[in-house]
């Protein structure tokens, strides 16, 4: 059985122009110890899906309909009780921005303390403090480290500290929502070899999102590529990423400029992201696609089988007329 | 190399230049410790080049750019514009220099005031030297907009900061770069936020712009495959020191210094092997 397996979820913001789908009618799930990413490019709704999965949506968001399943719990008629106890202990998050993530004003080592005393309260202050030094062990911070404060950390270490804190309560599911972004090569390098390192060593399984898709490929084996709210292809990263089908893959591709990928570069049009307040049961693509077929601005697209692993939402003869291409 | 500088003088040129930071004594910290970001940098750029920096965080590519268009001091060494040093101006010949030599920086979401106005944005730069009137400002502004893609112009005229998106920001803080017909421009790693798709549509416009203009670039980044998209020449930086210079294309084809190597395997890329 799956770990995490969400069915037919739906999120929403309500805004004063009406309702924002940000995520819309997505399937998928993840069994211990994968890693499954997510692409897709600003405003896609991987951050709303990352957040939705650890209960943390604002308040003007909600679950519009579908279930999460983690284990036999049902996250999307979890209370806030039920939440608090839940997160940090069974998944947790590695954020965006290390930078402010971490509180200027308390050590290091006291933050992560506070995870593990908080979700196992008949711990003694011993063994807490041997779980903190074994979390530092794991994203190697030196132990003569531990009591700075998080401005006598470098980017980098932050970051580690970050994850530390993830792992702090050795949690089943860790959702890592652009670990990466506001660091460079060097140090995102070793951030992901520390990510795998980790994840193969507690078997973790992680969701990893990231607009990047070299970063994504490199630590995750199966990939969702998000557009407009919708998973539009799903597979594994070889299917996905060395024979991509859906045309909104092909783009994000085609324009990805990486060391080994230089001949093939598209200069993608500029074009505006969907409307998600209006747009709904056609292909959200439509307007952006080069396929010029006429079913994709006025009826839904399906699911289409690929291989037993790789699918895509679109239509069969847009998939097979551009198969080529 | 030092033939074609025998041809043309270059548009840019630093020689020997060190910045040292030093940390004041203070209440709480008794000796100054001085920190030396950079150390003995020489570097020339031709007109019409897209010269690359590239680099890691703290490797001292950003204070080259700030150096050049002269929001630092350098300690030691010397600056040339077009073969005149540009070390000791002040007030009119700086006012002129500063037209000339334009920066866009790393973040649109903090380089634009959200208080002002597409066009007072892209405006202030005639305003504060005293171009044009009214009308012809007017017209200067929607023409730019309309350059860097932002079409039709007038109908980001009246727009604010918060109505675009980040690529459309981005372009506004290009727009406000080129207004004044720079010769040179600083580009500090100005897609470091922006999604593959946005990006690359940036670096086209930057391409243009160079055709269209003659402009000439430093393009500062810690994206390889960015660099050798963009520009002709590119110079690795580690520690304050340049370690490799060379065509974009030898230096990641061929590289010779030992980080540069490790930069480039560090890069992302799709062979999977794990």
């Amino acid at each position: 059985m799956a770990l995490l397996s969400v069915e037919n979820l739906s999120v929403g913001y309500k805004s004063k122009n009406g309702l924002i789908n940000a995520v819309n009618n997505i399937s998928f799930s993840i069994e211990q110890g994968r890693s499954l990413g997510f692409v897709g490019e600003s405003g896609c709704g991987k951050t709303t899906l990352g957040m939705t999965l650890m209960g943390l949506l604002p308040e003007n968001a909600s679950i519009l309909k579908g279930d999460i399943f983690f284990n036999d719990h049902n996250l999307a008629r979890f209370n806030d009780e039920q939440w608090r106890r839940f997160r940090g202990k069974e998944t947790a998050m590695i954020f965006q921005a290390a930078m402010n993530a971490l509180n200027p004003v308390i050590r290091v080592d006291e933050q992560i303390a506070e995870v593990i005393e908080i979700h196992n309260p008949l711990m003694s202050k011993t063994e807490i403090y041997t779980q903190v030094k074994k979390m530092f062990d794991l994203v190697e911070i030196p132990e003569n480290r531990l009591r700075d404060f998080p401005h006598q950390y470098s980017g980098g270490m932050k970051q580690r500290a970050i994850i530390a804190m993830a792992l702090a309560c050795m949690p089943r599911l860790i959702i890592a929502d652009e670990p990466t972004t506001a660091l460079d090569v060097i140090v995102q390098d070793q951030i992901l070899k520390e990510i795998k390192k980790i994840q193969k060593a507690l078997n973790t399984s992680i969701i990893f999102i990231s607009h990047d898709i070299a970063v994504v490929a490199d630590v995750c084996k199966d990939i969702c590529v998000m557009y407009g709210g919708h998973i539009v292809e799903k597979g594994t990263r070889e299917e996905v990423f060395k024979s991509p089908r859906h045309p909104y893959t092909k783009a994000l591709l085609g324009s990805y400029l990486s060391l080994d990928s230089e001949e093939n570069i598209k200069v993608p049009e500029m074009r505006d992201s969907p409307d998600l307040i209006t747009t709904t049961g056609v292909c959200m693509f439509a307007n952006n696609c080069n396929c010029k077929s006429q079913d994709c601005k006025n009826k839904t697209p399906g699911w289409v089988n690929l291989s037993s692993t790789h699918q895509a939402l679109c239509f069969e003869e847009v998939l097979n007329k551009d198969k080529n291409d | 190399m030092t033939e074609e500088q025998n041809i043309q003088t270059p548009i840019i040129e630093l020689n020997g230049v060190t910045k040292e930071y030093s940390s004041k004594k203070s209440f709480l910290s008794k000796a100054g410790t001085s920190i030396i970001a950079l150390n003995n940098i020489s570097l020339a750029i031709q007109k019409k080049e897209i010269f690359g920096l590239v680099g890691q965080s703290g490797s001292g590519k950003t204070t080259i750019g700030r150096i050049l268009v002269k929001l630092e001091q350098p300690t030691k060494g010397i600056i040339k514009l077009n073969g005149k040093p540009a070390n000791s101006l002040k007030g009119k010949a700086l006012e002129n220099y500063r037209s000339k030599v334009q920066m866009i920086f790393q973040d649109p979401y903090q380089s634009l005031n959200p208080h002002l106005s597409i066009a007072e944005t892209i405006l202030e730069p005639l305003v504060v030297n005293k171009i044009g009137n009214a009308v012809t400002r007017r017209e200067k502004v929607i023409e730019t907009l309309e350059i860097v893609g932002l079409s039709p112009g007038q109908e980001f005229y009246h727009r604010y900061p918060h109505q675009l998106s980040g690529g459309q920001r981005q372009r506004v803080a290009v727009a406000r770069a080129i207004i004044l017909d720079p010769e040179f421009i600083v580009a500090d790693e100005p897609t470091s936020m922006m999604d593959a798709t946005i990006a690359i549509q940036l670096f086209q416009l930057l391409l243009d712009i160079r055709k269209k203009f003659k402009m000439t670039f430093l393009f500062i980044t810690h994206n390889l495959a960015a660099a050798r998209f963009l520009c002709d020449r590119i110079a690795v930086i580690h520690n304050g020191v340049i370690v490799e210079t060379g065509s974009a294309e030898m230096v990641i084809k061929d590289p010779q210094h030992a980080y540069t190597k490790k930069l480039i395997l560090a890069q992302p890329g799709f062979n999977f092997k794990n």
